[in-house]
């Protein structure tokens, strides 16, 4: 099939945009760079949910994370005095203990995941036309109450944010 | 699925065009760097100190509460795909789930963090 | 998944009376505050002690019923529960007047009105059987309490205590959602009881899926353990205390603790208990909690030893607790879970009333190194005595209320131990239990050598201010009565098993 070949090539196209930029995130010297790049890794991922028919969670990801989240961090870069120029150290004395769990946990969950074969269970599935209705349906019928909450919960952070963040006078 | 393809062409169009006008620049223009051409801004003021500079922390406040109500902006968006098949209900869901969140911006405004003084 | 079988769950707002009226005075004390005209005043604080008290009202005489489907379940387990979350935070309250009273200058009505929206959201948690509302209920618990723990922010420690604090939970969240989505592919539910049989259903056929419920077991076995401070998640713990205003420090080992305790029995002993056992052999989470409630009695019981700070040796000592709590977890019969709750209660007044009084030494003193404490039975008699007795009970000394406590985690081990041949490493854990009992013995005493059998008077006069004198009578009147007449709540606390299907 010409059309799921097309998406392989996106996706292996995708997916090497977000492993580079993901890499650069976390190995270049200069913050403001860091952020940028981080942009760039976060929109691929939105890419790839475009890609699995989830286009709620790409509606999402690039309405929070690229558009508010990431500006926040810019933001913050901005703010603190003189970082956003300065060259920074990439690691510390625990980096190899954090490499030595990564490979580990990674390494698991890899085989782990292999081992079920959980891919093969369900070969008959598509996907429903239309998830965003669908969703806002169970959001508004069935999860309701974890709805509402949701917003008890942003508002608790809303005035956290605030106390926090506020310049204090005496 | 399909739909899709007209937005990644729009993309790489986008970008495409913004490339080939710099290679275009590049290979036409004369290559004569001298300080004064290299200043930010070539034909008025002189900058003043770095571009690095600190911002206001009052931005940060105001990034915050829009992080907050972006993520509201996320809920309400499913909801209002789906509210033509829902019912009055939906409607009510929504208005209380706005009203607590609409008590955290009076809350704000009341704190005095909206103003710029 | 068509879009026909979305329906409501049967739902009742009066269920859930306590939970809304508590949010709605929580609002309602941040909106006093910020209108009030007054600056640095203690209302806010009367009012959510207030608010506190009619929500207990309201619970009593709340009946048990469906709230909202399996998301909001009002059962015995969860009255239990809620009324350790009020108390906690009502102890919490009272107990840090004085200490907030220099040190917070604009924002003292956010601090009472954050320690409520989070005893809201361990409501609703302690609620919940579907994972969806219990995921949002924990992060309601911790996300006022990130805040809370970096209150004082001209202090270094504080805000190191916000951000550690901060950092080490949205990365046990991070875990913990990881986790419950391997639960929900594996059963396309969230609904735990639901998921519970599907779970097995499935297995029936497809053994393999055993291999990745253990890496959901794991990673929520991880991620609840950094809110309870089990090892070797605990690391954040002692740090975290120290930095944070001493009553958060009380409410997070007390409240947010029975928080990560009730998700824990409803994940682990609601949706998973099939799959502990010898015919489910990758699935013995029991044994594996089991293993790190070992680590944490050995670990917190010994570092505290050498602590030189009361936060700290109190941080240490309530992951020592944790750990004698989980035994009562992992020995999943109706007295364990029963045995569970009354370990939490008595614990709640033990521990509140010790973190209150280090909370007054704090704001006479400014100190909370043990030495400071030297001689203080001859200047306040009175606060050394009671501080011993809550130390006394944390030590699990008869007849105090924390001796029962520990007595009740060990029998149910024994009997379960007895009584099935396969939970025979039961017994292990028993004994590392006693024995660790005995250490724990060397510093809680420590402290009270210190305070009365010093050469010299103390040079520190301390004088009771007065919520936070009501809340360590409160405590000392819990830790004797409930000592010598642990009865009622342990006939309560028997009614917990219900909820998670065992008969007593």
């Amino acid at each position: 099939m010409t059309e799921s070949a097309d998406i392989g090539i996106v996706f292996w196209v995708l997916s090497f945009v977000i492993l580079v930029s993901a890499f650069m995130v976390v190995s270049l010297k200069n913050i403001f760079h860091c952020a940028l790049f981080l942009i760039m890794c976060l929109f691929s991922v939105a890419g790839i949910f475009v890609l699995l028919d989830a286009e709620f969670l790409a509606a999402a990801q690039v309405l929070i994370y690229v558009g508010a989240v990431a500006i926040l961090m810019i933001f913050a870069i901005m703010l603190t005095s003189n970082l956003a120029s300065r060259k920074i150290r990439q690691v510390n004395e625990n980096v190899s203990v954090g490499v030595f769990v990564s490979v580990l946990f990674a390494l698991a969950s890899i085989i782990l995941i292999a081992q079920t074969h959980i891919w093969h269970y369900k070969t008959d599935f598509t996907p429903v036309e239309n998830s965003i209705v669908i969703l806002g349906k169970y959001l508004m019928i069935q999860y309701v109450l974890p709805f509402e909450v949701v917003s008890i919960l942003l508002l608790a952070s809303l005035i956290g944010a605030i106390v926090l963040a506020r310049k204090e006078r005496s | 699925m399909s739909e899709y393809v007209a937005v990644l062409m729009f993309i790489l169009a986008g970008a495409g065009i913004v490339l080939v006008t710099f290679f275009m620049a590049r290979m036409l223009r004369p290559h004569n760097p001298y300080p004064q051409k290299d200043i930010n801004y070539e034909c008025a003021e002189l900058p003043v100190g770095s571009s690095w500079i600190q911002f206001n922390n009052r931005f940060y406040i105001f990034a915050l509460i829009f992080v907050i109500f972006d993520v509201e902006v996320i809920f309400l968006f499913p909801w209002a795909v789906a509210f033509g098949q829902l019912g009055l209900f939906a409607l009510v869901e929504m208005v209380v789930f706005i009203l607590i969140l609409l008590f955290g911006l009076f809350y704000a405004w009341k704190k005095g963090v909206l103003k710029w003084v | 998944m068509s879009s026909m079988d979305i329906t409501f769950p049967a739902f009742d707002l009066r269920f859930m009376a306590p939970e809304i009226f508590l949010f709605l005075w929580a609002l309602f004390v941040f909106a006093y505050d910020v209108t009030s005209k007054r600056k640095s005043s203690t209302a806010a604080g009367y009012l959510a002690m207030l608010g506190l008290m009619i929500a207990g009202a309201i619970l009593a005489y709340t009946n048990y019923g469906q709230g909202y489907g399996s998301m909001f379940l009002f059962e015995p387990a969860a009255k239990f529960f809620k009324i350790i979350f009020l108390g906690s935070a009502f102890m919490a309250i009272g107990s840090s007047f004085g200490i907030t009273k220099e040190r917070i200058i604009n924002h003292r009505g956010e601090f009472f009105g954050l320690i409520l929206l989070s005893t809201v959201g361990m409501m609703f948690l302690s609620s919940s059987n579907e994972l969806l509302s219990l995921y949002i209920g924990l992060e309601l618990t911790t996300i006022p309490l990130f805040v809370l723990a970096s209150f004082f922010k001209d202090n270094k420690l504080s805000v190191e205590a916000g951000i550690k604090y901060f950092i080490v939970g949205a990365f046990s969240s991070a875990l913990l959602v990881y986790g419950m989505s391997f639960l929900y592919g594996l059963s396309g539910t969230t609904d735990l009881v639901q998921m519970k049989i599907n779970i097995a259903m499935t297995h029936l056929t497809f053994k393999e899926i055993g291999v990745i419920l253990v890496l959901a077991n794991v990673l929520i076995i991880a991620g609840l353990g950094f809110k309870l401070s089990l090892p070797p998640f605990h690391q954040w713990a002692p740090d975290v205390y120290e930095g944070s205003p001493t009553p958060i420090a009380a409410f997070l080992s007390v409240g947010s603790k029975a928080a990560g305790l009730i998700a824990f029995a409803k994940i682990f002993v609601n949706g998973l208990y099939a799959f502990n056992g010898p015919e489910m052999a990758p699935n013995d989470w029991g044994i594996l909690v089991g293993i790190l409630a070992c680590a944490a009695m050995i670990l917190g019981n010994t570092v505290a030893i050498r602590q030189t700070n009361i936060k700290r040796m109190l941080a240490y000592s309530s992951i020592a607790q944790v750990g004698y709590i989980m035994i009562g977890m992992v020995t999943m019969n109706d007295l364990g879970i029963a045995s569970v709750g009354f370990y939490i209660f008595a614990y709640m007044f033990a521990n509140m009333g010790a973190f209150a009084i280090v909370a007054i030494f704090e704001e006479r003193t400014g100190s909370c190194e043990i030495q400071s404490y030297a001689g203080l039975s001859h200047t306040s008699p009175v606060l050394a005595t009671t501080f011993a007795v809550f130390l006394l009970s944390l030590a699990g000394i008869p007849p105090l209320a924390g001796f029962f406590a520990k007595f009740f985690v060990f029998a149910s081990a024994i009997k379960m131990a007895q009584a099935d041949a396969t939970a025979g490493w039961l017994y292990w854990i028993v004994g590392v239990g006693l024995l660790t009992a005995v250490f724990s013995l060397y510093y809680y005493a420590n402290i009270i050598k210190v305070m009365f059998f010093s050469k010299e008077a103390s040079p520190y006069r301390v004088h009771y201010t007065f919520p936070s004198f009501g809340i360590v009578l409160i405590g000392i009147a819990g830790v004797i009565i409930f000592g010598l007449y642990p009865e009622p709540i342990l006939k309560f606390a028997s009614d917990i098993s219900l909820s998670f299907g065992f008969l007593p």
